[in-house]
């Protein structure tokens, strides 16, 4: 039964996408088959090898360049930073590289790249081209945090990283706007969405602001299978089954998807009455299976009276935004950069 | 601010009737006639990369990107009903998305032999979540601990395991490899392969370079990659009193280039670690040049071996390129009886020892082992090669390899012939030739590494294994080289703190001379003197590929093999291997800083 209903979806998630893009998620997807284990490990070396990274560049590349810095030699935590060139700086020395910003507003973007925790670096190629385009069509300084992943580093792993990162660019005076404070948005898709929020509760106790959280297609979940789940199983790239590994991998051992890591709304959440939560972002798209999770999650930011802004792309899959051959892409982009440009 | 926001898009141009639609690929572009299976000659040209994909990494022409989705939609199917039918399979090159998917539907018609090797652990290896464990209790050879016995039984009756042409790492050896006296016999390690599964890897044809300095997989000439470790306020200035060091040096201004190295002194005196080593030896090399003391104090050749040696204990760079190398050379003599490697820097023959070992564990038994053993004259016209030789010699006999050793004299490969090696036809005994860091000093007299590349031609190799600096400190302009050298060794140094012991040992003070040497070399030498003149890997490709070399990929099987020798030997958590179009790199972090890469002669027919 699996097959023959294989066949009829593998047709409609090709109808949905540009080729280029249907090639690329599936090969993602294929890939990524290969290194689940049943037994919940994951072939880290077959995912290292399998990967297509980009070395960081000092040489401006239509208008960017990139560097990377080691944040936290303990953990091996790097970042790439994205930064615009000035100019017309054929090559930024090694001094340039931390030069201070020099815009009277300069919005710095923390961003958690995707890979359901447990694939992908701040130097896959995915990421760093969608980096680059952040910081060419919104203006950004973009910081790419690369976190440690599942299942080799649980919860909170990911969270600590980011915690870590947040507090290195809020003390990073060259990053400082002309108001001597760093204007720190943080952004991530997929499980990177997941991070934003719950780096940005830790901020909420401590007297770092955020002025905002984007999230694309962030990954939540629970233990109830929603509508969606069940609808769009296995319909257009993703799977419960995958899915519930992921969770499985990166939660700790013995919980279940209602740990408020995966559920932050949920029957072990937390609600958000009375606290100062950034502003959100939250993209969904109408093809993604966990969106009901995602709309849930909007809810519940909703209900304890925080500010945020769904935006529901129809016709729209996973991965959508790493490709530029879509309306939903640009949209997106025009939707961050008002975002972070429309502070009060 | 809380309304929904929908967007329809169902009726955007952008995604309704998009079959054939490649993104932004100019469609005239794909019109060309011939459709070339990727199987077949290597000159691109029919049909042109998908620019969005490429940027991505992945190689996928427009006019192949229905064939690829149908493909990839097979493949699905299959790994659907199949899910486990591809966990042993070895993956070569995964730019070339054609490649990887036709290569996996092509196992269903071919599965890959398998072979139970009674020795393996594999099953506990292969965890990667499983810390590497038991290589501290070493049994002699011949004698298996209870536990090992065990794991053998429960693994032989476990899946089938079929790795590629992989042995222990932990016959990786220091110095302990050789055939010691008493105390060194219970350091001897067991060893085991498995079988050469797989049939030889695809050879794939080079791939045209994707366009653009940023696309992925490719470090190319075009993009700078630095990692920052230290963000001191002192390093900062430090980094560009060096710079302005090297600025004035190059511009002939020597009372203030003089001036500037003192400041740097100064300013290195107040930091600690990397930085202040690196800064150190940069300045240093900088005066040297400012007083054109140079040539640096001739070491002899048993010296510098020594600090290699070192270097090679400390930190995991030397043991990669070796273990890298002698992957590449284990698969493609995976059938021959008769096998012959000309190493091209023999020193204190380090690689060795692991490749007869494994060779030993060859299933079908070992070839019979030629070693042509290359190197500088001693002083005192001490035989130092055929030492080596004789300690290899030992140890073959004592694992049952034939083996003959040869040594050759020479002060430059330049200066060697074909003819004077020995070289066995094809048919009778397969050829490899190995450098490690031995090609970038021909770079230094001119029409030296044209005279060499046709040389290794000449001796008919069935691979050639290249272990390079992945840097260009060749380049014409002081500066850019100084800059270059700079970030490079920052990474270097960087790394080997991360790895260091408390007090720092002896080896690593040996390690930090033998790459201030380098430094020295590259800042303070010119012409001939200059022999420092590393080359990056996609410089070297070119090279080789001009010299009628095609490459031969290095698949996951030897990365994987390569990150877990990381895990066994390396101190820090920094190290990185990466795949690179077929090449292996080791860096720090994210900055490459060697690369391995496996040649051989460009076959003229299809096979």
């Amino acid at each position: 039964m699996m097959a023959a209903s294989n066949e009829v979806n593998l047709n409609e998630s090709k109808m949905v996408v540009p080729l280029n893009t249907w090639v690329l998620i599936s090969n993602f997807k294929l890939a990524y088959n290969l290194l689940r284990r049943p037994d919940g490990t994951f072939n880290r070396h077959l995912a290292e090898f399998l990967d297509r990274k980009v070395p960081a560049n000092t040489k401006p590349v239509l208008g960017v360049f990139s560097f990377d810095v080691i944040i936290d030699r303990s953990t091996s935590l790097l970042s790439r930073i994205y930064r615009p060139a000035d100019g017309e700086q054929p090559q930024l020395n090694i001094a340039d590289l931390e030069k201070p910003v020099t815009a009277e507003v300069v919005p710095v973007i923390i961003f958690f790249h995707g890979g359901s925790f447990a694939h992908s670096s701040a130097n896959s190629a995915i990421y760093d081209t969608l980096c680059r385009r952040l910081v060419s069509i919104c203006k950004v300084v973009v910081v790419s945090v690369n976190y440690r992943r599942a299942p080799e580093n649980r919860y909170p792993c990911a969270y600590d990283d980011g915690w870590a990162a947040l507090n290195w660019v809020n003390s990073s005076s060259w990053l400082q706007s002309k108001d001597s404070k760093v204007h720190i948005y943080l952004a991530g898709d997929s499980s990177g969405g997941n991070i934003v929020h719950h780096v940005a509760l830790r901020a909420v106790e401590s007297d770092i602001e955020v002025l905002g959280n984007i999230l694309l297609n962030p990954m939540f979940g629970g233990q109830e299978r929603t509508e969606s789940e069940k609808r769009l199983d296995g319909k257009y790239f993703v799977t419960i089954q995958d899915r519930d590994w992921y969770w499985r991998a990166f939660l700790p051992e013995g919980e279940d998807r209602d740990h408020p890591a995966c559920n932050p709304f949920g029957p072990k959440g937390n609600f958000l009455e009375g606290i100062k939560f950034p502003k959100s972002l939250v993209v969904v798209a109408s093809l993604d299976l966990i969106q009901d999770r995602q709309l849930a999650y909007v809810k519940g930011l909703e209900k304890a009276g925080q500010k945020v802004k769904l935006l529901y792309l129809e016709q729209a899959t996973i991965g959508f935004y790493l490709l530029p051959n879509n309306n939903h892409f640009y949209t997106v982009m025009d939707e961050i950069s008002n975002f972070v440009g429309s502070d009060c | 601010m809380n309304k929904r926001n929908h967007q329809d898009t169902s009726g955007g141009g952008d995604y309704g009737g998009l079959q054939g639609n490649v993104g932004k690929s100019d469609s005239s572009s794909m019109s060309s006639g011939k459709a070339k299976m990727w199987e077949e000659e290597q000159d691109a040209g029919t049909g042109v990369d998908d620019e969005l994909l490429a940027v991505l990494g992945y190689k996928v022409k427009s006019s192949e990107m229905e064939d690829v989705a149908d493909k990839l939609e097979q493949l699905g199917m299959v790994m659907d009903a199949a899910p486990n039918l591809f966990c042993d399979t070895v993956h070569y090159n995964p730019s070339d998305l054609y490649g990887w998917v036709q290569s996996m539907l092509s196992e269903l018609n071919n599965p890959p032999n398998t072979i139970l090797d009674p020795m393996l652990q594999g099953q506990q290896i292969d965890d990667p979540l499983l810390a590497p464990a038991e290589f501290s209790s070493v049994p002699t050879l011949g004698f298996l601990n209870s536990q090992q016995q065990r794991q053998i039984d429960t693994t032989q009756s476990s899946r089938i395991y079929n790795d590629d042409s992989e042995y222990d790492l932990r016959a990786i050896p220091g110095s302990a490899a050789y055939p010691q006296t008493q105390d060194r016999e219970s350091n001897r390690k067991r060893l085991k392969t498995s079988s050469g599964s797989n049939s030889a890897p695809p050879l794939l044809p080079s791939s045209p370079q994707a366009a653009g300095g940023a696309a992925a997989g490719t470090v190319s000439d075009s993009s700078r990659p630095i990692v920052l470790a230290d963000s001191q306020e002192t390093g900062v200035r430090l980094v560009h009193t060096l710079m302005a060091c090297a600025e004035a040096v190059q511009q002939e201004n020597l009372k203030i280039a003089d001036a500037l190295v003192k400041q740097v002194h100064l300013l290195a005196a107040s930091l600690a670690g990397a930085m202040k080593k690196v800064a150190t030896y940069f300045a240093k090399a900088l005066a040297r040049r400012i007083y054109r003391i140079y040539p640096q104090d001739c070491l002899d050749a048993s010296y510098s071996d020594i600090l290699q040696m070192h270097f090679y204990e400390t930190c995991p760079y030397l043991k990669f390129a070796h273990f890298t190398a002698n992957q590449a050379i284990l698969e493609a003599f995976a059938t021959a009886s008769r096998v012959h490697v000309i190493d091209f820097g023999l020193k204190q023959g380090m690689q060795w020892p692991a490749l007869i070992q494994a060779l030993a564990l060859r299933p079908g038994g070992p070839p019979a082992f030629r070693l042509t053993g290359i190197g500088p004259p001693q002083p005192d016209n001490k035989d130092a090669l055929q030492q080596v030789g004789w300690k290899l010699a030992e140890l073959a006999e004592t694992i049952g390899v034939e083996f003959q050793f040869r040594g050759f004299v020479t002060n430059s490969l330049a200066d060697i012939d074909p003819s004077m090696l020995d070289i066995r036809p094809p048919e009778e005994e397969a050829v490899a030739v190995n450098s490690v860091f031995e090609l970038h000093p021909l770079l230094a007299r001119p029409g030296a590494i044209e005279k060499v590349l046709l040389s290794i031609k000449a001796m008919k190799p069935k691979i050639v294994a290249v272990v390079e600096q992945e840097a260009n400190h060749n380049g014409p302009v002081f500066m850019d080289r100084f800059t270059e050298a700079l970030h490079y060794y920052s990474s270097l140094f960087d790394s080997l703190e991360g790895s260091t012991l408390v007090p720092p040992t002896q080896d690593l003070i040996m390690s930090e001379a033998y790459l201030g040497r380098q430094i020295c070399n590259v800042v303070a030498s010119e012409g001939a003197d200059r022999v420092e003149r590393h080359e990056t890997l996609t410089q070297w490709r070119t090279r080789m590929g001009s010299a009628g070399f095609e490459p031969v990929h290095l698949g996951s099987n030897a990365f994987r093999q390569a990150s877990m020798l990381l895990a066994l030997f390396a101190g820090g958590d920094g190290y990185r291997v990466d795949e690179n179009d077929g090449c292996l790199m080791l860096g720090w972090h994210t900055r490459p800083l060697i690369a391995t890469s496996a040649w051989q002669l460009i076959t003229t027919d299809s096979s």
